[in-house]
This record gives C-alpha cells, sequence and structure tokens, in this order.
C-alpha cells in the first residue's frame, strides 16, 4: 500500500503539499518575519521588501507572517472537526447498518430529515442562534455534515457485513463487537481514509467561506478566509492583499484533493 | 408508478414535519431571550414587567410543544412572522428577494449541464491523452478553489482589469453572468469528474460489448448508450447542486453585492433576526426536499428498472 502511494506521482504531489503546509503551520513562529499582529500603521500598504516579503496591508501588518500563521488556523479547525466527524459517523453508521432493523428504519428517517438542509444552510442557521466563536463553527460543522458521512459509512458496512467471512465468523462464535471492531471496521478503512481525506478539503473551503462571511472566527484574525474578506475593501488600489491568502487556501485544498483522489485510484483501480 | 410516487410522497411529508420541528428547535437553541430582544428592539428601556408582559402576549410563556403547534400553523398560514430587522413580515422580504437568487441560480444551472455533458464525454472519450489529463488538472482546481475568490478574480479581470462587466451590475442579464459562473465552475468541476467516472465505468459493461459486436461506432455508444445508462446518478447530483448552489448564493451573493435570499440570511444572522433565519432556512430546505423528490420521480421516467429494484410495482 505505502509503496504503491511511493509509486505514484499525483499521491506524491498531493502529500507533499499537505506537508508543506503541516510544515509551515508546525513551524510557523520560526518561519513568519514578524509578528502577524503587529499593527505598524507607518508601514501601510508598503511594497515587497526584505522586511516584508509580501508587503504589508491596511494596518500595515506583515502579509506574509499573517499567511504563515494562517495555516495554523486553517488546519487547526479542520482537523479536529474532521477527527469528531469521524469518531460520530463511524459509530453511528457502523451501528446502524450492522444491527439493521427498526434502529436502521429510524436512522433512515433522521438522516432524510437532515439531509434535507444543504449543510450550509444549517451552520448558518446555527451561528446564527449559538453566536459566533471558534467552537460555535465547529460544533454547527459536526451538527451539520455528520449524517452526509454516517450515511457513506453506513453504505461500506452494509456491502461488507454480508461477506461470507463474516457469516463464518458469526458462526464461530465471535460477538458482535468483535466482529465490527477486529473484522468490518479494517476492512472497511481504506474506503474511509479516502471519503475523509477528500472530505477535508471541502470541509477547509467551508470555513474558510464562514470567516469570510464574518461568522465563526473574529475580524482581524490572520485566518486566510478572514484576510480576503478584509482586503475586498481594497479590491481595486491593493489586489494582492485579496489573491495571496486565495492562492494558500486552493494551495491547501488542492493537495488535500489530490492525494484523496489518489488513493482513491489506488484502493479501487477499476473505477478510472 | 403511481403507487411508487405515492410512497415518496408519504416520505416527504414524514420528512417535511421533520424540518419543520428541526428548524424550530435550530431557532430555540439560541441563548438569546426572544422576548427581551423584542422589548429591547420596541421599547427604549424596557421594565422586567414589560417583558413579561411580551412574553404572555407573543406566546413564549407557553410549553415548547405548544409553540412549535403554533408556530407551524402560522407557518401553513403563510406567516412566517415580522422580522426584527426590516420589520416587513418576513415573507414578503424572502418573496422579494428569492427571484433574484433563483436567476443566478437557472443560468448557473445552465452552464453546469453546457460545461458538464460535452466536457466529460470529451475526456472520457480520449481517456489518459491529453485533453483528458489537462481537463483533470482544471477540475481539481475548480473543485479546491473557495468560491469566493473565484468571484474576486472575476471581478478583478473582468470588471476591473479588462472592463467588459460592471463591478455592480443587478438588474440586466448581463450582470447575471459573472456571479453565475462563479457559482457553476466548482460544481461544474465535480459533475465533470464524476460524469467522466461513470462513463468509463459503464464501458466495461455487456450492454456495451453486445452494442459493439453489432458493429455500432464507438462514439455513437457512448453518445447513446452509456450517457443514457450513466444518467440516473447524474439527475439525483444535478437536482441536489440545485439545492446547494441556493445555499451557497450566501456567499456568491455577497460578493458581487447581489441582492438574494442568500445574503438576506447572512445579513440576517449577523442581525440575530431570528424569524428571519428561520424562514429561509425553512423555504431553502422545503426547496431541497422538493428537488429530491423531483430528481427521484425523473430517474423513474428515465430508467424504470428502479421500480423493479425497490419493489415499487
Amino acid at each position: 500500500m505505502l509503496k504503491k502511494i511511493y509509486k505514484n506521482k499525483q499521491a506524491m504531489v498531493g502529500l507533499i503539499m499537505i506537508f508543506i503546509v503541516l510544515f509551515i503551520a508546525v513551524f510557523a513562529p520560526i518561519i513568519a518575519i514578524n509578528d502577524p499582529e503587529e499593527i505598524n500603521p507607518m508601514n501601510k500598504f508598503v511594497k515587497t521588501s526584505p522586511h516584508y516579503p509580501l508587503g504589508a496591508d491596511q494596518l500595515g501588518r506583515c502579509v506574509f507572517s499573517r499567511l504563515v500563521y494562517g495555516a495554523r488556523y486553517s488546519l487547526g479547525i479542520s482537523i479536529p472537526t474532521l477527527f469528531i466527524l469521524a469518531l460520530i459517523s463511524i459509530s453511528i453508521g457502523t451501528i446502524s447498518a450492522y444491527l439493521g432493523g427498526r434502529f436502521d428504519d429510524i436512522f433512515s428517517i433522521i438522516s432524510d430529515i437532515f439531509m434535507a438542509f444543504p449543510p450550509l444552510i444549517v451552520v448558518l442557521s446555527l451561528v446564527g442562534a449559538l453566536g459566533q466563536g471558534i467552537r460555535n463553527i465547529v460544533a454547527a460543522v459536526v451538527f451539520s455534515m455528520w449524517v452526509w458521512f454516517a450515511k457513506i459509512v453506513r453504505s461500506f458496512v452494509l456491502m461488507e457485513k454480508n461477506k461470507e467471512y463474516i457469516i463464518a465468523s458469526k458462526i464461530a462464535g465471535c460477538s458482535d463487537y468483535k466482529i465490527i471492531m477486529s473484522h468490518i471496521i479494517p476492512n472497511i478503512l481504506p474506503s474511509l481514509i479516502v471519503c475523509f481525506s477528500t472530505g477535508i478539503a471541502g470541509l477547509m473551503l467551508m470555513i474558510s467561506g464562514f470567516s469570510f462571511l464574518g461568522l465563526g472566527i473574529e475580524a482581524g484574525a490572520a485566518e486566510w478566509g478572514s484576510m480576503l474578506s478584509s482586503g475586498r475593501a481594497y479590491l481595486y488600489s491593493h489586489p494582492s492583499l485579496i489573491v495571496y491568502p486565495g492562492i494558500c487556501i486552493l494551495f491547501t485544498a488542492a493537495g488535500f484533493n489530490l492525494f484523496g483522489e489518489a488513493l482513491r485510484d489506488i484502493i479501487s483501480p477499476k473505477e478510472v | 408508478m403511481t403507487r411508487y410516487i405515492r410512497n415518496k410522497f408519504i416520505g416527504l411529508i414524514i420528512v417535511l414535519i421533520g424540518v419543520t420541528i428541526l428548524s424550530f428547535i435550530f431557532s430555540n437553541i439560541s441563548s438569546v431571550d426572544p422576548a427581551e430582544a423584542f422589548a429591547r428592539r420596541t421599547i427604549l428601556n424596557p421594565t422586567t414587567e414589560q417583558v413579561e408582559n411580551l412574553r404572555e402576549e407573543m406566546g413564549f410563556n407557553l410549553p415548547v410543544h405548544i409553540q412549535y403547534l403554533n408556530w407551524l400553523r402560522n407557518c401553513i398560514k403563510g406567516d412566517l412572522g415580522i422580522s426584527l430587522l426590516t420589520k416587513n413580515p418576513v415573507i414578503y422580504d424572502i418573496s422579494k428577494k428569492l427571484p433574484a437568487t433563483l436567476s443566478i441560480v437557472s443560468l448557473a444551472f445552465l452552464w453546469i449541464i453546457a460545461i458538464t455533458l460535452p466536457v466529460s464525454i470529451l475526456s472520457a472519450l480520449s481517456k489518459d491523452n491529453f485533453f483528458d489529463h489537462i481537463m483533470r488538472m482544471i477540475t481539481i482546481i475548480g473543485i479546491s478553489i473557495p468560491n469566493f475568490w473565484l468571484g474576486f478574480l472575476m471581478l478583478v479581470v473582468f470588471a476591473i482589469a479588462i472592463p467588459i462587466f460592471d463591478v455592480v451590475a443587478y438588474g440586466d442579464f448581463k450582470g447575471l453572468i459573472l456571479p453565475s459562473l462563479t457559482l457553476a465552475i466548482p460544481i461544474a468541476s465535480s459533475s465533470i469528474r464524476l460524469l467522466r467516472a461513470t462513463i468509463l465505468s459503464n464501458m466495461n459493461k455487456d450492454f456495451v460489448i453486445y452494442a459493439r459486436a453489432r458493429g455500432i461506432s464507438r462514439n455513437n455508444i457512448i453518445c447513446k448508450h452509456i450517457l443514457k445508462n450513466s444518467m440516473p446518478p447524474m439527475v439525483t447530483v444535478f437536482c441536489q447542486n440545485i439545492g446547494y448552489m441556493i445555499a451557497g448564493s450566501a456567499i456568491v451573493e455577497n460578493v458581487f453585492s447581489w441582492p438574494g435570499i442568500g445574503r438576506h440570511l447572512v445579513d440576517a444572522i449577523i442581525a440575530r433576526d431570528l424569524p428571519t433565519i428561520n424562514a429561509c432556512v425553512l423555504v431553502i430546505a422545503i426547496i431541497f426536499v422538493l428537488l429530491n423528490l423531483f430528481a427521484d420521480v425523473l430517474n423513474c421516467a428515465i430508467n424504470p428498472k428502479i421500480l423493479q429494484e425497490t419493489g415499487g410495482f
């Protein structure tokens, strides 16, 4: 498996892009030249210089340093969100598919109701009701997305559940818990990894979209979406303030998408 | 067929009841006391007594399930409350804003169909060729691009650097082009990838081998036989995408200063105008549910085999 990833060009490109962003996020204090929050009105909109590699924004803050710290926000919000989502959807999806019967019927009705709302709308209305803040955004995203992932997990488990080796282990006297934990989950894990690694790009885009709208992360934070949003007032005079954060979002999302798609090709080669 | 549709309708009613419950919950988990919020807006310095009176008058002192039933009864009558922000009936505001959004979304939908079908057929025909590789690259970028950024790029390029379009252009058809393209490009990219994969996975099916054995040309097989068999998942995705686009318009309308329902919703959220938030969510959810139902029925009409599989006869 690892060898196949190593050989696949697309997967390696995606993986390298992800690692670059991870590296920048982890070592942000070392890479950033200036303090991202340091306001210096004297240097308003200064041009590129050794001290300000990408210039400064409307408050004289170093754009480069802010972009570097932005990687922390972007990954720091979307990765934990993804883990919570994965935990909830895998447990609910697996249990509902494995037990079947009435439990599954109830799950189907609930998921139909949740799926009647486009995720963006659920998050918007929840943030509207709960108020802003990173924790609320994460809660709202989890609340709106879990059912979509749980549905996918459920379909994987349903396919796996009726295979002969599961029936064999039932006859051999395995407990349900053991069948789920040591047979079903390991076997559907590759498909799950594909599903969640392409999902993370969507999550990132969604979260940066919210901070662009001014919901979630407080205004003025060094987050890519809110940098874009504060740069929009200078669309005519300084379009570069908008271009850089956008490229960062695009780069990170493309990394995860490339890797996820390549992983899918590796795991189920017949589809492409 | 009628039985299938009837079953779907029963399911629809259950879902709609759930939708109303859920949107009622959304608006009630807020930590803001609605009576007090309303009092502070209408009366300068409300006393506790006035707040309590208002609470009784507006029915906020009743048990939750009775409040829900009252709210539902008003909803069915078409009375979704009064906006705290504009002081108009919410339904009036929405009916004024919805057409603007629907016009972008319908044009975007046309773009999506016009781009997706030819490009994905060509990609599938020339699998692993130059065109296919280029399209795969472009679509990867298309699904990774944040659509608000895409909107700004469009503005910078086509309205400022090369002034073909106006920056704020609400009103005429020309003004629709940039917002609808912005909405369409990410969705078209994911649709192209999906349709290409579906076409390719249908290539090895028995009916294709049979058609080839009959001497039908490769292009003919793809355009007539495979495309028709690849349609059911696409119909579902296309209809869902209309719903996503209505929701996604919240962001695009903000970029292009477009007075649609999405922007109205965001404004309401920032002002914590709960009746409006509630009503917008409800309207969008109902549109979304109806579109999904439409997709199911359309799929049935295209491919009656679905009826047999679900035992709908």
